[in-house]
């Protein structure tokens, strides 16, 4: 029972990343119809430019800030240098041209940072909570991790549901045709939406690295359970990307705990696979009902 | 007033529009007459800007609108209601409606723009937090116009209005339009096939076929020419 109860809280702040990463990928998809495959990458470079402000005696929270506000303009650059040329060519060439800015970034940061393992360091401490006289799996930093990745959310929802500019920001998503005819600049809300879902992805850079270490390719797992927890979640839904990244966290966390941990990638793989059998488009999907 | 001077409009090797040329008095009612195929609809996308021309030009008060992006175009106050697919089905009525007038800086004659708009089709009032997916087809256009009217446009662009518009409902919208015509000065390019109901609330009209123009004139005279009905209108 104990073991349960530790592993399900460590899939719960696993979980919390992988569901910003989801979240991530999600934002991306609904905006441009990309799959983002540089995500991870670019969380692996704001991370490094926080360890790298770190380094030159930059305090935490100024470097944690660093992070974000790399992550918003490096998400702009992107989207502007990368993805806008080829906006109207076919999928595949954007798909593409992610994978290489991927490559390009994994090669650019030991250049840059140097190619060693480093250790980064927490927001808080990492030990244990005690309540009595027991420990438990949960660290303050667990803690900071879910408060965080919960308020990014909660503003996010709040910025697409409650205000005219996330307005904007779906109506350009859903139909940029429609859109540009009642005068939304559709070309600014893409910026800006990668630029926020580059944001949520260096958060989840920050949080992870301290227990992954950083080296430059430390954020491509991160990828591949987040890329999986907004495919159950159905792509489409950031409600179902978050909850997606949830089950992954759990899930690999009860497999790495009872089968060993060499087990993990394969029970995502296997999650993934009986899950879209059941559900092929994903539990929260509205596919169906945006093709009509 | 809006001027459209030898427009010409190609996709690929198939020429749309061959120098078609127009004016839009303000404060008046325009209707663009023709068959399927005749070039309607491409004319009324290259003023609001999604088609972009091969020659010609379309001036909005002596401004020149050709090269600006749509957006742009419609933040000079050009609104245009496209035909059939012109709401956001995944959007709430209500978050539809204030999409129109976003680019406003206007925000409390926003709030009164809706509310006109729920009072002139109350059956959008009833559904107001629904997605626009949960509308009918006459529904969806009336939402598609009150979305363009909230903006409070100078120029109206209605490309098929009547399309699945229960009879009502369209003498309806016209009325409303046609008020506004007299009271705001609005100006408004009406594209239909229903020939016979567009001469009746129009000023002017022209006659498109196979992309050229091939009459234009007060509404009423060209409603009264036998041979023209006969040719080009089917009534």
């Amino acid at each position: 029972m104990s073991r349960f109860f530790v592993l399900s809280l460590n899939g719960l702040t696993q979980g919390a990343i992988y569901a910003a990463m989801a979240l991530a990928l999600v934002m991306i998809w609904r905006a441009t119809q990309v799959i983002n495959f540089a995500q991870g990458a670019m969380a692996m470079f704001t991370t490094y430019l926080a360890l790298f402000a770190i380094d030159h005696g930059v305090p935490y929270w100024l470097a944690f800030l660093v992070a974000l506000s790399s992550g918003l303009i490096l998400g702009a650059i992107v989207e502007r240098v990368i993805v806008r040329p080829v906006e109207s060519a076919p999928p595949l060439n954007v798909v593409i041209l992610t994978l290489g800015l991927l490559l390009f970034l994994e090669a650019l940061a030991p250049m840059l940072f140097g190619g060693q393992i480093r250790s980064f360091p927490p927001a808080f401490s990492i030990v244990g909570l005690h309540f009595g006289n027991s420990q438990v799996a949960f660290s303050p930093f667990d803690a900071f991790t879910l408060g965080s990745v919960l308020a990014v959310m909660v503003l996010l929802l709040v910025l697409f549901q409650k205000t005219d500019l996330g307005l904007r920001m779906r109506a350009a998503a859903f139909n940029p045709d429609v859109s540009r005819l009642l005068g939304i600049r559709v070309g600014r809300m893409l910026t800006l939406g990668w630029s926020l879902a580059s944001l949520v992805g260096a958060l989840a850079g920050v949080l992870i690295a301290p227990s992954l270490l950083l080296y430059p390719t430390f954020m491509d797992q991160v990828l591949v359970f987040g890329f999986t927890g907004a495919v159950l979640g159905g792509l489409d839904s950031a409600v179902g990307a978050v909850v997606g990244g949830l089950l992954m966290g759990f899930a690999l966390s009860y497999v790495g705990g009872y089968l060993g941990s060499d087990l993990e990638t394969v029970g995502a793989l296997v999650i993934l696979i009986a899950v879209l059998m059941v559900r092929p488009r994903g539990l929260f999907s509205r596919h169906r009902l945006r093709q009509a | 007033m809006l001027e459209v001077v030898d427009l010409t409009v190609a996709y690929g090797p198939v020429v749309a529009l061959h120098g078609v040329s127009l004016t839009v008095q303000d404060a008046s009612i325009t209707a663009v007459l023709g068959a399927n195929g005749a070039g309607k609809t491409t004319l009324v996308r290259t003023i609001s800007g999604l088609v972009r021309p091969r020659a010609g030009s379309v001036r909005l008060d002596g401004r020149e609108l050709i090269r600006l992006p749509p957006e742009e175009i419609a933040r000079l106050g050009i609104a245009h209601v496209p035909q059939g697919q012109g709401v956001l089905a995944e959007l709430t009525v209500d978050e539809n409606l204030r999409l129109g007038g976003l680019w406003r800086r206007d925000r409390k004659a926003q709030r009164g723009a809706l509310d006109e708009t729920y009072e002139l089709f109350p059956p959008l009032a009833g559904r107001r937090h629904l997605t626009a997916f949960s509308l009918s087809g006459g529904e969806r256009q009336m939402l598609s116009v009150g979305r363009a009217l909230v903006a409070r446009p100078r120029l109206l662009l209605l490309d098929e209005p009547s399309l699945g518009l229960a009879r009502r409902a369209l003498v309806q919208i016209m009325g409303r339009i046609k008020a506004l015509v007299t009271e705001r000065g609005l100006t408004v390019l009406l594209i239909e096939q229903n020939a016979k109901s567009a001469l009746s609330v129009a000023d002017d009209a022209i006659v498109l076929h196979l992309g050229n123009v091939v009459a234009h004139g007060p509404a009423q005279k060209l409603a009264d020419e036998e041979g023209l009905r006969h040719a080009y209108l089917g009534f």
